[in-house]
């Protein structure tokens, strides 16, 4: 007799539901807070701030923050919201495995009659579920303020969008995922996980600054966000070699995990 | 017939640190055996081993005539486990935990967590987090039993219970025992073992020492006896009593070490006014210094897990 498909996600979900309901709250007041001060600014304040601006503003994306979309863009999907779905996705990703393996409390589980990769699997299905939760959270929130406050948000691309972020969020929580499977350690994954982060970011600004696009072209942050898909939809390139990376980091975090001893 | 664990030249290296070098070890299938050894002498290794948690860097581990690697889930399947040092999460009650962990055998076992929580007095709707390690204990006694394994391997399982539920666990082992399973237990005291378990080995700086039956190990490690009577006592009395060792009377206090039956010791003791009596198991690393003190070569401590400190036993 064998353990249903689903069992040890279940186990997991079950231990982490008091973070994933508060971490859905927090991105849905992320992106409430900026999108109801949009309104109030107003679109002639922001041309105001505009004209005062330096180049060097105007380079880090804030021209685009005048309309709602460039606005949203700019704000939720390029700051505080981004931020919290990573933090939350990485230090979850280095929990799912390292952490709990380092607490002790994975080791009955890897002693019951489950295959060490449904164990992987399913746990890797933890992360993407919150990750995806997070994004909904953002996204319905966003789709119900265009509506109340007429901002004009389009539906598709902010789809679009979140699915740029849902991806760049679970990849990202992926390789603290598969660099803590792989190691045992769960700051070595948070470190991996937050340096990749962190690069991929200053890559993505940095690259139009000192006309390095090779910097834009390596940067996950510029998969995801680079095209602007509030504006402009989905960008197909992008989303392709964010889900790539997703699935790289993991079938390479498998590799040490399938082989090393446990709970050491 | 094939035994339920057999080890031939098995080596584990953590890093640098050698913690197994050589384990031999044979355990009959049905039978209850004790594996005995002081803190960091490689039990808790030797039975990580034999749940594919660790992989061997060197010799063969075979549990139920299989390699665990190979067994894989298969084999665990037919093992209840009960780890020496278990981190339970935090947010489950005991129940949720229990029944997640029937779940993970495809149910197996669910049916019996009631009626054990019950003669171990646990709470299941208790989290686990607010349980004491006495009550934690209850729980890794409760997953080892409940699906009736034909093999239960058990790290340390008495070590945080009282007296009372020590009985009822060796209630369970016996229960096990009529039904042919195979019990495999650890401890770094003897007494832990010697009421439940026929045989037992003894593991120091990872390589098996000795392997006896429990009564000729108890017989050797003896017990420290301490006599005080009412009024002085002369030495030679007592000094051809047949094994005693290490006798010092010191006026009306006699102190000496114990091997085998007490009844000759009594006997002459009783022709004096006693006024206390005093008998103390050795502790099982007193023995250990002084059988293999030249088995083991000095300087060898016994091998540590690397970053835990002096709590090695891995």
């Amino acid at each position: 007799m064998n353990a249903r498909t689903g069992t040890v996600m279940g186990g997991a979900l079950h231990d982490h539901r008091h973070g994933l309901v508060g971490w859905s709250i927090a991105v849905a007041l992320a992106a409430t807070m900026y999108t109801v001060f949009y309104p109030s600014i107003g679109v002639t304040k922001f041309e105001v701030m505009l004209d005062t601006m330096p180049a060097f503003a105007r380079v880090m994306g804030f021209d685009a923050i005048v309309s709602a979309s460039g606005y949203v863009g700019a704000t939720v999907y390029s700051l505080l919201g981004a931020l919290l779905v990573l933090v939350c996705a990485i230090s979850l990703g280095a929990r799912l495995i390292a952490g709990d393996e380092e607490a002790g409390t994975l080791e009955l589980d890897f002693a019951a009659p489950v295959p060490r990769i449904r164990v992987y699997l399913e746990r890797l299905a933890v992360l993407w579920l919150t990750v995806l939760v997070l994004v909904l959270s953002i996204t319905t929130t966003l789709l119900i303020l265009s509506v109340m406050l007429d901002l004009g948000l389009a539906p598709m691309k902010l789809v679009a969008t979140s699915g740029g972020l849902l991806l760049f969020g679970g990849g990202l929580g992926t390789v603290a995922y598969a660099v803590g499977a792989a190691t045992g350690r769960r700051s070595t994954g948070i470190a991996a996980a937050s340096s990749l982060a962190t690069v991929a970011y200053l890559f993505n600004y940095l690259s139009p600054l000192i006309d390095a696009p090779w910097m834009e072209t390596c940067s996950p942050f510029s998969w995801y966000i680079g095209h602007e898909p509030l504006l402009n939809g989905f960008d197909p390139g992008g989303l392709a070699l964010l889900a790539a990376l997703a699935v790289v980091v993991g079938v390479a975090g498998w590799v040490p995990f399938r082989r090393r001893d446990l709970m050491v | 017939m094939t035994p339920a664990i057999r080890t031939v030249g098995l080596v584990k290296d953590y890093g640098k640190v050698r913690a197994l070098d050589g384990l031999d070890l044979e355990v009959e299938s049905g039978q209850v055996f004790g594996f005995l050894g002081p803190n960091g002498a490689g039990k808790s290794t030797t039975i990580r081993l034999l749940l594919d948690l660790l992989r061997p860097t060197a010799g063969t581990v075979e549990v139920l005539g299989q390699s665990p690697r190979e067994g894989g889930p298969a084999l665990r399947a037919r093992i209840g486990y009960l780890p020496g040092e278990l981190g339970l999460p935090s947010r489950k009650t005991a129940g949720e935990y229990l029944y997640y962990l029937a779940r993970l055998r495809g149910g197996r076992g669910a049916e019996r967590i009631d009626d054990l929580a019950k003669r171990f007095g646990l709470q299941l709707d208790r989290p686990l987090r607010a349980l004491s390690k006495g009550n934690k204990q209850k729980v890794t006694i409760v997953q080892a039993f409940m699906h009736d394994p034909e093999l239960l391997v058990l790290d340390e399982p008495t070590s945080s219970l009282d007296p009372l539920l020590q009985m009822e666990f060796r209630r369970l082992v016996d229960e096990a025992k009529e039904r042919r399973a195979t019990v495999f237990l650890s401890s770094h005291v003897l007494a832990e073992v010697e009421e439940i378990a026929g045989s037992v080995a003894i593991v120091r700086a990872g390589r098996i020492v000795d392997v006896d039956d429990v009564g000729a190990l108890r017989e050797r490690a003896g017990q420290d006896v301490l006599l005080r009577f009412a009024s002085p006592i002369d030495a030679s009395e007592l000094r051809g009593v047949p094994g005693l060792t290490d006798l010092v009377v010191d006026g009306v206090t006699v102190t000496c070490r114990m091997h085998g039956e007490p009844g000759p010791l009594l006997a002459v003791a009783a022709r004096h006014h006693v006024v206390r009596w005093q008998a103390k198991d050795r502790d099982l690393e007193d023995l250990f210094m002084e059988f293999y003190r030249d088995v083991v070569p000095v300087g060898v401590d016994p091998v540590d897990r690397p970053g835990t400190g002096t709590e090695g036993d891995r």
